[in-house]
């Protein structure tokens, strides 16, 4: 049994070296390809000096190179960091800084645009696609080309021992204080999940996954890893392909995909602007969503469209990776008002606490703990943060356990699933990406002229929610929306971004002197 | 006709800059630049921009057609657009 992720690859790749392992923009590589260049990219690694533990960031769109990079620094004892190749470069720089970063995989125009910022951390960067230069020195960085790797042994990986509860990987979701947080994952963290959904939903190596999800998406950890596990083939979709509904369709048709996972918007989008009855997507046999609430008026005509698959509704912070789910059941979709989001997850235990700190019954709201070995031991550099999220399991009372707490309401119903109804906090989801309100606004007041800011949600069938903000300004500022929502992309990743923000003399307060966001909304949802 | 023709490309960055890069706070990005890449269009973009291809140029544009062929930068949507006016 496998107790790295690095390790699924190696046996795959002994089982069936030239099988298909994963397939982007033209390229593909067999598992004797990806496995002997992940080998490769390793002894790069180690013989520029990283060591286990050491944080290596991937900042290339993606690409076949990402998941051979995935594999390359976990083979070599590292850690991942995958980061959004459309983030703003000072967003960038703070999460190289945050996790003193040794190394960067990056391609030459990106590495260019990150040079203006702090990245002193950054001890080598490897150069990937663009035109090739030869190792040259510049300044403490050093450049070292991507086919460097050829140079280097193909048969096994670098001798650096790691153990299951070692990091793999680092996500960086939005932060409530105004700057993103690291989400630390072990490789039993991902293998507990990776392990339950490979027997839950039976992947084989005739399977072809779709990797819908950006890679610092945890949506991706099942796409790429359970397809490895299986010996199967994952097929990236790159944003020439995402953002046009019709080759959507046509790519889950061509490459008659098996298995899809997404967040229910992308599966919205496919419903309302293609004819999903003029393409054949009868491979399709198992669909998988989380991220966000699917409306359910969308996801009974998609059902009706797609008659085969079995759907499932998964859920989970990427603090626990997914740790319910439900599977959809076609007759009762009439009488639901709401999807469940389901009951654990193997290897995993969930329970809804009351405001009393004991279990909540079954019809009483609670907010959703997590315990379990999926639980990610934190965040990174941020003890506080962590001690608030991942406490000690009080129900546990004979010896010490960290459970997580995941700020969203639920209710047990009577045939044992929950509900989710709601966040404790002002975290949001907009096309499935999550965002603390809070961040935006930081983001906002660390403008000069601004002088009150506050974001509002407002509820949307077709992206889960739309981000409206409320800006005061210092006297006499004349500073546009235009010119804060430029500011605000120097700061925040796009998705981020307030696409209206309306300007106020000043802003409605509440009996306590806080800034009124209930009424803010409700006039917001009443225009 | 005529001026429509000249000018298609102004409109068309002037469209994409106001609606759609303000909002993302981008501001600069030259004729050729990957539209998909440096993030100006998402999903709900591209729906926005045919509407107002259709509207403004008053084309009809078929589903088939809404891909990254035409739509990958301003350049190539121009091309596109004037393909399509000069069969109408």
């Amino acid at each position: 049994m496998a107790y790295l992720l690095n390790q699924l690859l190696t046996k795959s790749a002994a089982r069936m070296p030239e099988k298909n392992a994963v397939c982007a923009r033209g390229r593909s590589l067999s598992y004797r390809e990806l496995d002997e260049q992940s080998n490769q990219l390793a002894h790069l690694l180690r013989e520029h000096g990283l060591q286990n533990g050491e944080r290596v960031g991937l900042f290339i769109p993606k690409c076949v190179d990402s998941i051979v990079s995935m594999f390359g620094v976990m083979k070599a004892g590292g850690v991942y960091v995958p980061l959004d190749p459309q983030a703003p470069l000072d967003r960038v720089a703070y999460i190289v800084r945050n996790c003193d970063m040794k190394a960067l995989i990056c391609t030459p125009e990106q590495f260019k645009g990150l040079t203006a910022h702090d990245v002193g951390c950054v001890q080598f960067t490897i150069l990937n696609g663009g035109a090739q230069q030869t190792e040259e020195e510049n300044g403490s960085a050093r450049l070292i080309p991507w086919n460097t790797i050829k140079s280097f042994a193909t048969s096994h990986g670098p001798d650096c021992p790691r153990v299951t509860t070692d990091l793999a990987y680092m996500l960086y979701t939005s932060g409530s204080t105004g700057r993103p947080k690291g989400v630390m994952l072990t490789h039993q963290n991902a293998l507990t999940f990776v392990n339950w959904c490979a027997e839950s939903f039976q992947v084989r190596s005739e399977d072809r996954l779709s990797n819908h999800a950006p890679l610092h998406f945890d949506l991706s950890v099942f796409d790429v890893y359970n397809a490895i596990e299986a010996g199967a083939t994952v097929y990236l979709i790159t944003n020439e392909i995402l953002l046009f509904p019709k080759s959507l369709a046509k790519f889950i048709e061509e490459n008659k995909i098996t298995i899809w996972y997404s967040v229910p918007s992308a599966l919205v989008l496919l419903l309302l602007h293609v004819d999903l009855k003029g393409h054949d997507l009868s491979s399709l046999r198992v669909v998988l969503f989380a991220g966000e609430v699917f409306a359910m008026k969308y996801l009974r005509q998609l059902t009706e469209l797609l008659p085969r698959p079995d759907f499932y509704n998964l859920y989970g912070p990427t603090e626990t990776n997914v740790c319910t789910y439900y599977k959809v059941e076609r007759p009762r979709l009439a009488e639901l008002d709401r999807l469940p989001i389901g009951r654990a997850c193997g290897n995993t235990e969930v329970f809804a606490v009351d405001e009393e700190d004991e279990i909540a019954k079954p019809g009483e709201v609670g907010e959703l703990f997590v315990r379990g070995p999926g639980v990610t031991p934190g965040y990174w550099g941020d003890p506080e943060k962590t001690k608030k999220s991942v406490v000690p399991n009080r129900f546990q009372v004979h010896f010490e356990e960290k459970a997580y707490r995941t700020g969203d309401q639920v209710i047990l119903g009577a045939d044992g699933n929950y509900d989710f109804v709601g966040r404790r906090d002002s975290q949001v989801k907009s096309r499935g990406y999550r965002i603390e309100l809070g961040e935006i606004e930081s983001a906002l007041l660390s403008h000069a002229a601004v002088e009150e800011a506050a974001a509002v949600a407002i509820p949307d069938e077709e992206i889960g929610a739309r981000i409206r903000v409320f800006v005061s300004t210092h006297n006499g500022n004349s500073v546009t929306p235009a010119d804060l929502q430029k500011y605000c992309a120097t700061r925040i990743p796009k998705y981020m971004v307030p696409e209206q923000i309306e300007m106020r003399d000043t802003l409605p307060k509440t009996s306590t002197g806080k800034v009124d966001r209930v009424l803010l909304a409700s006039s917001e949802a009443s225009c | 006709m005529e001026n429509q023709l000249d000018n298609t490309r102004d409109q068309i960055r002037t469209f994409v800059v106001e609606e759609l890069a303000r909002r993302k706070g981008i501001a600069e990005f030259t004729d050729e630049e990957s539209l998909t890449e440096n993030g100006v269009v998402d999903s709900l973009g591209t729906f926005r921009l045919v509407t107002f291809l259709e509207n403004q140029f008053n084309l009809r544009i078929a589903d088939e057609e809404i891909v990254h062929e035409n739509f990958r930068s301003i350049s190539e949507i121009d091309r596109f657009v004037n393909s399509k006016l000069k069969k109408n």
